[in-house]
């Protein structure tokens, strides 16, 4: 379980928390940075630079404003975000799309992590909620969350109107924001 | 763009949905204080938080984390990195909402001049940095050295010190083996002297055994001398009626032992079909034993053990038939003095 005062302990230098951190959560944040750069290498060299970030600036972690895993996902997947970014930038065509994304995670199911066999319930919440939305809510929110996409992107790749992958994005969160209502401020993400 | 339409792009916002400008408008609207927004956002940044949990987990390579944890070791300590961090205005909401500030994107296009100009500053820093470097661990090392010295020299004095402690624990050491080669000496002088004695006590049991062969067994004699000891065994004296005046005697009973010697002497010798019988005289005369006087005897000792008297004070001795009286019948011999 990642709780406050294991992140505490970081803050003070402590190793073996540090080591803890990893443990309960690299195998979530890998999963998030493959599925958003597309392949391992680049995953595992990301996953370098966000555990040094953290460990660089933990102190300013702030208890009150969201859970340790929280804060670990948004970190991770915004330097994802600006890596695939700065792919596109040098020219790098990302082939990476939904599709490509689930056949290197099916390819690469190994034994379930701790931290994953863990959360089974939350899991099975979280999948549950993504499931129920209608199939286009699910990709709108994918292509941002994933991709990096802004709605005007995300309208010109599925070629519909701006209003429209909007409205999706917002139901869908709203959706998801409902169905996990007693998970949101959970915080137990072990 | 009103509160409304703000509002309504938290959730994009938390879904990384919004374009820059969008963002930005979001981000002021934020940091000036709107509480609900501010709210809103903190649910759904939850909400995406979660999301990755959604998807089939994939195990990152074993050596991962041996790599990052060294690479940890030489990155500067997280308390020092945060000191040097300018502080943050306080409404910013916080490290695990960086992703909501624009990625730094590179430039498409970069000038060559600038490239050029870039690189030489680049070098020229770096250079300076490392020639500043050496010229510091110089002198880092130079003091070093110094200290290394200091500690060597107090080392060395230690060392010399603990050689006087190593010199001082043999000498005692030899002292005290000294000691002990003595008292084994002295035990073994003992020891000698142990068995010389054990051979002189074997030699004289050998000889009382030679001298007085079976004389283990203990007379009545014996024990009237060790009676004769103790303090509070009672004596009687008897002496002689006139049926014969020169006999005496004396009497000795153990209450203890519940044990009566007579020691008599000079009694006239028994005739045939009689004998000499002691009463103990308290209420009434209690036999305690018959003895024989022969023919040339003047002393005879008489032991009995007698279960009952206590008080009794007066002793006499009388001439009955053989085998005794319950009563006396014949004449006194010996009388005692009470």
């Amino acid at each position: 379980m990642i709780d406050p005062t294991l992140l505490a302990r970081v803050v003070k230098g402590d190793q073996q928390a540090f080591s803890q951190l990893y443990d309960h959560s690299s195998a979530l944040l890998f999963t998030l940075a493959v599925r958003i750069l597309g392949n391992h290498e680049e995953a595992a060299e990301l996953l370098q630079d966000v555990y040094l970030e953290v460990w660089r600036k933990v102190s300013r972690y702030d208890v009150g404003r969201g859970t340790p895993v929280a804060w670990l996902v948004t970190l991770t997947r915004s330097r994802a975000i600006d890596r695939l970014r700065a792919r596109a930038a040098r020219g790098y065509r990302a082939t990476n799309s939904l599709e490509a994304g689930t056949a290197t995670q099916v390819a690469d199911l190994g034994p379930s992590p701790f931290e994953m066999q863990a959360n089974q319930e939350l899991r099975i919440a979280i999948g549950a909620a993504v499931a129920g939305l209608p199939q286009a809510q699910q990709q709108a929110i994918g292509l941002a969350y994933y991709e990096g996409l802004s709605h005007a992107e995300i309208a010109a790749r599925l070629n519909q109107p701006l209003g429209t992958v909007k409205t999706r994005i917002k139901l869908g969160m709203s959706k998801l924001r409902d169905g996990l209502q007693e998970w949101r401020n959970h915080g137990e993400l072990q | 763009m009103t509160h409304e339409e703000l509002e309504e792009s938290v959730p994009l916002y938390a879904a990384g949905a919004l374009d820059r400008t969008e963002r930005q408008a979001l981000e002021a609207h934020l940091l000036s204080g709107c509480a609900s927004c501010h709210s809103a956002l903190k649910d759904y940044q939850a909400v995406a938080a979660l999301l990755p949990l959604g998807l089939s987990p994939t195990r990152p390579p074993r050596s991962l984390k041996a790599t990052i944890m060294a690479e940890r070791n030489s990155a500067p300590i997280s308390a020092e990195a945060a000191h040097k961090e300018p502080a943050r205005p306080s409404l910013e909401p916080g490290e695990w909402m960086n992703h909501l500030f624009p990625p730094v994107a590179p430039a498409r296009s970069f000038s060559l001049p600038w490239a050029i100009g870039l690189a030489t500053l680049l070098i020229l820093g770096v250079g300076g940095y490392l020639a500043w470097n050496v010229a510091a661990e110089r002198s880092v090392d130079t003091s070093k050295i110094q200290q290394l010295e200091v500690s060597l020299q107090e080392k060395s004095t230690k060392l010399a010190s603990l050689h006087r402690e190593v010199g001082d624990q043999t000498k005692a050491l030899a002292e005290l083996r000294n000691e002990m080669q003595q008292r084994v000496n002295e035990a073994a002088d003992a020891k000698e002297q142990l068995a010389q004695r054990d051979a002189e006590l074997e030699e004289i049991r050998v000889q009382l055994s030679q001298r007085g062969g079976a004389r283990t067994v203990r007379t009545p004699q014996d024990e009237l001398a060790t009676l004769l000891q103790i303090p509070n065994v009672k004596a009687v004296s008897l002496t002689g009626s006139d049926m014969a005046k020169r006999a005496a005697g004396f009497l000795l009973y153990d209450s203890r032992t519940q044990k009566v010697w007579l020691y008599s002497v000079n009694l006239p010798e028994c005739p045939t079909g009689t004998t000499y019988q002691l009463w103990a005289i308290l209420d009434k005369p209690v036999s305690i034993g018959t003895f024989h006087m022969d023919r040339g005897h003047t002393a005879h000792l008489l032991v009995k053990k007698v279960p009952s008297f206590t008080d009794a004070k007066t002793f006499a001795v009388s001439l009955e038939p053989s085998g005794g009286r319950p009563q006396p019948t014949g004449p006194m011999y010996l009388l005692s003095r009470s």
